[in-house]
C-alpha cells in the first residue's frame, strides 16, 4: 500500500475547513451587526459609516494570522472570508472579492515586515499601519475618495486608521490572549 | 436559450472587469456592465424577484454614496456622484451573474478541474459550507450561553469571537477526520464522476469583453 | 481477507500527560461482530481512531507498540488505500459528511478512490438501496434523522467497500427503531460480506444474538469478557407508585405544545406543569427528542403552543428576562463555558446568582470541595476532564439559581461516586430553594433515591410514570 510523503509546507485539510468555518462566523456575527451601518450608509455620511465599520471587516485576515502564525495565513483567512460574504449576501458583490484580496494582502505585510517572527503587538502593529495604507490608497480609486474634500479626507484617514487599530488589532490580539490561556491551540 | 459560461471563465472576466471599473470612471461604462450582466442573467435564469430584491436593498448604499459626494465632494461634483453611485450597482451585478447562476459546488469543482484549485481547499470550503446552518444555530447557543448567565456579548468584545474560534477547532477536526476516513487523500489525485467542459474558445470571453470596453473607453470616451 | 493487529500499543494526548490507554493487544477475528464496551471517557473513542489511522496524525502520540494493517504501519498508508479496507463510522452523526446530500457524499468517497464515473454510479445506486435509502437520495443530510445520518454513513462505508468496519458509540442520537435496523444491517454486512465489525457501545442490549466477542476498556486495558456479560444485564427501571404524587404547583406550564423538527413532528403534547421543589427525570429512547423539547422551552427551537410562567404567556418575555427564569444546562458542557478557568466560571454565577443570600462563599467553597475541583480551581475550563466539565457546569447553573432548571446529561463522563455526589446537590439545591428541575440521563443507575418523578418522552407523548402500572 502506497504510504503518505511528509509534507510540511502544504495547507492541510484540518486547517481549510478551521478557517473556512471560522470565516462564516465571521460573517454571520457581522450581519447581525450590519444594520447600524446600512442606517448611516444611506446618509452623505456613508463614507464614515465606511472607514469607522471597516476595521471590523478587516478582522479575519489577522485573526486566521495570529492563530495559524504561517506565511499567506492572513491573505487566504481574509479571501475566504471575502468569498463567504460574496455567497452568503450578495450585496457587495463583486467588489467584495477583490478588495478582501487587497485587504488579506495589506495585514498580512505587516506580519511579513517582523519576517513572519512576531504576531503579537509588534506585528499587529505593523499589520495595523500596512492595512490602513494600502486599503485608503486603494479607495482613492475604487470607492473614489480622490473626489472628496482635503478635510473629509484626513477625517477618514483618522476614522479609518482608529477602526482598523481597535478591530483588526487590539480585539484580535484579545482573541488570541484568550486562545493562548484556554491551552487548546498547541 | 441557454448560454451558459464555464463558471471558472466566468469568474475570471467578471474580475478582469470589476478591478477594470475600479481604476477607471464611466457612468456609461458602469451601465454597460449593469446592462450586460443583466442580459446574462436573463438568458440563464430569470430569478427576478430575488434580482429585484438585491436591487432594492443597495439602493440606500448607493443613494448614500450619490449624496455624499454632493456634499463633500470636489471638481465635477454631479459626475463624481453618479459614477460612484452606478459603480456599485455594476460590482453587485456583475456579482449576481457569477453567484445566481452557478452553485458553490459548481465553482469549486470547476476551479478545480479547469485551473487546477487543490481539491483540500475547494472540499474544505465545501464541508464548511454544509454547516452553514448548524453554524448559525451554534451562534445562537453561544449567545444563549452568555445570557444564561446574565451576560450580553457585544461585537466588541473578544469573547464571541472566541467562543466561535473554540467550536471551529472541534468541528474542523471532526470534518478533517471524517473525510480522510472516507478515503480523502491530500495531495493525491482523485477522479471527478461530472466532467466540467471548459472549451478552449470560451477563454476569448474576458479577453473579448475586456477589450471591447477598453476601446469603448477609448473610443468614445464616455461620460 | 485484511486483517488488523493492535499490538502493546500506549497512547497519549498530550506530551507529558498520561496514557489513556496502555498495553492495548488486539487482534480481531477476520469476519467477526466484536463489541467493546467501557464507561464514557475510557478510551473507546481513542482506540477506534488509532485503529482507523486518524490518531496520531489529528492528535496525541503513540508511547508505545503498534497498530499493523497486513502487516504494515497504518498511520503512514494513504487514505484512499486505508478507506478500502478499513473504516471508521462516527459519533456525532452530522458531522462527518462533507457534502450536502447522502448521493454527492458517497460520490465524494468514490472519487477519493478514484474509480471511474460507471463504477461510482453503480456502487453508490447498490449501497443506497440496500439500506433503503434511495428515496433520500437528494435530501439534505442536515435535515436527515440521527438515524438515518448513521444509515448513510454507514451506506458509505459499504460504497468504499472497506472490509472493517469500526463503530464509535454510533447510536447516541438514534431512536429504538433505528438502532435495531442499523444491528441487523451490521449483521447481514458481517454474515453476506465477511466483514469485520468492531462497535463500541455503552449499552449492552440486544447484542447477545449478534456479538462473537465483547470487550472492555476499563483504567486504560482491554479485556477479554465471557458472553455471558450480555445476558443478565441488570434493570434500571425505576419504580414509582401512585402516593409518590403529591400535591403540586410551579410555575412553568405549556399547553398544547407542538414540536416539529423539518417534516418529523417529535411532541405534540396537552398541558402540564413542571412541580416546584422536585427534581424529575425525563427519560425516552435515544434520538426521540427530549434535548429539543428543553431547547424549546429554554426558547432556542421553534414550536406551536403556549409556554407559560406564572401564567404569563412566554413569548411575550424577552429572551434575556427568560433566560433569568429557565435555563437550559446543555449537553456539552463546553458550550456553556463563558470564561477561561474553573475559579472565574465559578465567580461570574455567584455574582449574577438570583439568590446571593443563599449561595455564600462558604456554601460554594463547599460544593467545590465535594465535587472534587479543588485542585483544578485555576486550571482552564477546556483542559479539564469531560467529568470534570460537566461537574463544573452544573455548579455554576446551580448557582444562578433560576426557577426551573433544565438539565441535559449531568453524569456524563462521571463515575458511579462522583455522579452520587453530584446527584446530592442537585437534590439538595432544588429543594433548598424550591426549584423546578428536570433531567435527562440515560445513566440511570443509582438515580432513584434523589428522584421525584419521572416523564418519559415517546410517540410524541410526554407521560407521568408515577401511578402507571409498570410493565417493567
Amino acid at each position: 500500500m502506497q504510504t503518505v510523503k511528509q509534507n510540511k509546507g502544504r495547507w492541510t485539510l484540518r486547517q481549510v475547513i478551521f478557517l473556512a468555518i471560522i470565516a462564516i462566523f465571521f460573517g454571520i456575527i457581522y450581519e447581525v451587526w450590519s444594520f447600524a451601518y446600512y442606517a448611516l450608509a444611506a446618509t452623505p455620511l456613508k463614507a464614515v459609516a465606511n472607514d469607522a465599520t471597516l476595521g471590523v471587516w478587516l478582522m479575519a485576515g489577522p485573526v486566521a494570522g495570529v492563530l495559524l502564525k504561517r506565511a499567506g495565513a492572513t491573505t487566504l483567512g481574509e479571501l475566504l472570508a471575502a468569498t463567504v460574504e460574496m455567497l452568503l449576501f450578495s450585496s457587495w458583490g463583486v467588489s467584495t472579492l477583490i478588495s478582501g484580496f487587497i485587504q488579506g494582502f495589506a495585514s498580512e505585510l505587516g506580519f511579513a515586515f517582523t519576517g513572519y517572527k512576531n504576531w503579537r503587538r509588534l506585528g499587529l502593529t505593523l499589520s495595523v499601519i500596512t492595512s490602513t495604507i494600502i486599503t485608503f490608497a486603494y479607495d482613492l480609486f475604487a470607492s473614489g475618495y480622490s473626489q472628496y474634500s482635503l478635510s473629509l479626507l484626513a477625517t477618514l484617514l483618522i476614522v479609518r486608521f482608529l477602526s482598523i487599530a481597535f478591530f483588526a488589532g487590539i480585539l484580535v490580539y484579545w482573541i488570541e490572549l484568550l486562545v493562548e490561556k484556554s491551552g487548546l491551540l498547541k | 436559450m441557454n448560454l451558459k459560461i464555464n463558471p471558472t471563465v466566468l469568474l475570471v472576466t467578471i474580475l478582469s472587469l470589476g478591478i477594470l471599473l475600479t481604476f477607471t470612471r464611466s457612468v456609461w461604462l458602469n451601465l454597460a456592465m449593469i446592462i450586460g450582466a443583466s442580459l446574462y442573467l436573463v438568458f440563464n435564469r430569470p430569478a427576478f424577484k430575488k434580482i429585484l430584491l438585491i436591487g432594492l436593498f443597495v439602493l440606500p448604499l448607493a443613494f448614500g454614496t450619490w449624496w455624499s459626494f454632493i456634499v463633500y465632494g470636489t471638481g465635477d461634483t454631479w459626475h463624481n456622484a453618479w459614477i460612484f453611485s452606478t459603480r456599485i450597482y455594476a460590482y453587485v451585478w456583475l456579482g449576481i451573474a457569477l453567484t445566481f447562476t452557478n452553485s458553490v459546488d459548481e465553482l469549486l469543482f470547476s476551479l478545480v478541474q479547469n485551473i487546477r484549485l487543490s481539491a483540500t481547499f475547494a472540499y474544505g470550503i465545501l464541508a464548511a459550507f454544509n454547516l452553514l446552518n448548524k453554524i448559525r444555530r451554534q451562534v445562537k447557543i453561544i449567545r444563549y450561553a452568555g445570557q444564561v448567565r446574565g451576560i450580553t456579548y457585544h461585537f466588541w468584545q473578544p469573547q464571541l469571537y472566541f467562543k466561535a474560534i473554540i467550536v471551529a477547532l472541534t468541528w474542523s477536526g471532526d470534518l478533517a477526520e471524517a473525510m480522510t476516513s472516507h478515503g480523502f487523500s491530500e495531495g493525491f489525485s482523485r477522479s471527478h464522476y461530472q466532467t466540467i467542459p471548459l472549451p478552449l474558445w470560451q477563454w476569448l470571453i474576458p479577453i473579448g469583453v475586456l477589450a471591447l470596453s477598453l476601446s469603448f473607453l477609448v473610443i468614445c470616451q464616455p461620460w | 481477507m485484511t486483517a488488523i493487529t493492535v499490538s502493546n500499543l500506549s497512547f497519549r494526548y498530550q506530551n507529558s500527560g498520561p496514557n489513556i490507554i496502555e498495553n492495548i493487544n488486539f487482534t480481531p477475528e477476520p469476519a467477526s461482530f466484536n463489541l467493546l464496551a467501557g464507561s464514557s471517557g475510557s478510551g473507546k473513542s481513542t482506540l477506534l481512531k488509532i485503529m482507523a489511522g486518524l490518531y496520531p496524525q489529528f492528535g496525541g502520540t503513540i508511547t508505545a507498540g503498534q497498530v499493523l494493517l497486513n502487516g504494515q504501519e497504518i498511520g503512514p498508508i494513504v487514505p484512499f488505500e486505508r478507506a478500502q479496507r478499513i473504516a471508521l463510522l462516527f459519533q456525532n452523526p452530522d458531522r462527518q459528511f462533507a457534502m450536502r446530500t447522502a448521493w454527492e457524499q458517497l460520490i465524494f468517497s468514490l472519487e477519493n478512490l478514484q474509480l471511474s464515473p460507471e463504477l461510482i454510479t453503480q456502487r453508490a445506486t447498490d449501497a443506497l438501496q440496500k439500506f433503503d435509502l434511495w428515496e433520500l437520495r437528494n435530501q439534505s443530510l442536515q435535515t436527515l434523522s440521527g438515524g438515518e445520518q448513521q444509515r448513510v454513513a454507514l451506506a458509505n462505508i459499504l460504497a468504499l467497500d472497506s472490509d472493517i468496519i469500526l463503530l464509535d458509540e454510533p447510536f447516541a442520537n438514534v431512536d429504538p427503531t433505528g438502532r435495531q435496523t442499523i444491528l441487523s444491517q451490521l449483521k447481514l454486512l458481517q454474515i453476506e460480506h465477511g466483514k469485520t465489525i468492531i462497535i463500541s457501545d455503552h449499552d449492552l442490549h440486544d447484542y447477545i444474538d449478534l456479538a462473537d466477542a465483547v470487550f472492555t476498556l476499563e483504567q486504560q486495558h482491554l479485556t477479554r469478557q465471557p458472553l455471558g456479560i450480555l445476558t443478565d444485564l441488570p434493570s434500571d427501571t425505576l419504580i414509582w407508585h401512585a402516593q409518590n404524587k403529591l400535591p403540586e404547583s410551579g410555575q412553568l406550564a405549556w399547553h398544547n405544545l407542538t414540536i416539529e423538527v423539518g417534516s418529523r413532528r417529535l411532541l405534540n403534547q396537552q398541558s402540564w406543569q413542571l412541580p416546584e421543589n422536585q427534581l424529575g427525570l425525563l427519560s425516552g429512547p435515544n434520538g426521540i427528542g427530549k434535548s429539543t423539547f428543553f431547547k424549546a422551552l429554554a426558547h432556542l427551537q421553534p414550536y406551536q403552543g403556549q409556554i407559560t410562567f406564572a401564567e404569563q404567556v412566554s413569548e411575550k418575555i424577552k429572551l434575556k428576562n427568560w433566560t433569568s427564569k429557565v435555563a437550559w444546562v446543555m449537553q456539552n458542557a463546553r458550550d456553556q463555558f463563558i470564561t477561561l478557568t474553573v475559579s472565574d466560571e465559578l465567580a461570574i454565577s455567584s455574582r449574577h446568582s438570583a439568590n446571593p443570600a443563599y449561595w455564600t462563599t462558604t456554601v460554594i467553597e463547599q460544593a467545590i470541595q465535594d465535587l472534587n475541583l479543588t485542585a483544578v480551581l485555576e486550571q482552564s475550563v477546556y483542559q479539564l476532564s469531560g467529568g470534570q466539565q460537566k461537574k463544573l457546569q452544573t455548579l455554576s447553573m446551580l448557582i444562578m439559581a433560576p426557577q426551573v432548571l433544565l438539565i441535559d446529561e449531568p453524569l456524563a463522563g462521571l463515575d458511579y461516586q462522583s455522579s452520587q455526589v453530584l446527584l446530592s446537590l442537585i437534590q439538595r439545591v432544588v429543594h433548598d430553594l424550591n426549584l423546578s428541575a428536570l433531567m435527562i440521563s440515560h445513566q440511570r443507575t443509582g438515580l432513584q433515591p434523589y428522584l421525584d418523578y419521572e416523564l418519559r418522552l415517546d410517540h410524541e407523548q410526554i407521560v407521568d410514570l408515577r401511578g402507571l402500572s409498570h410493565e417493567s
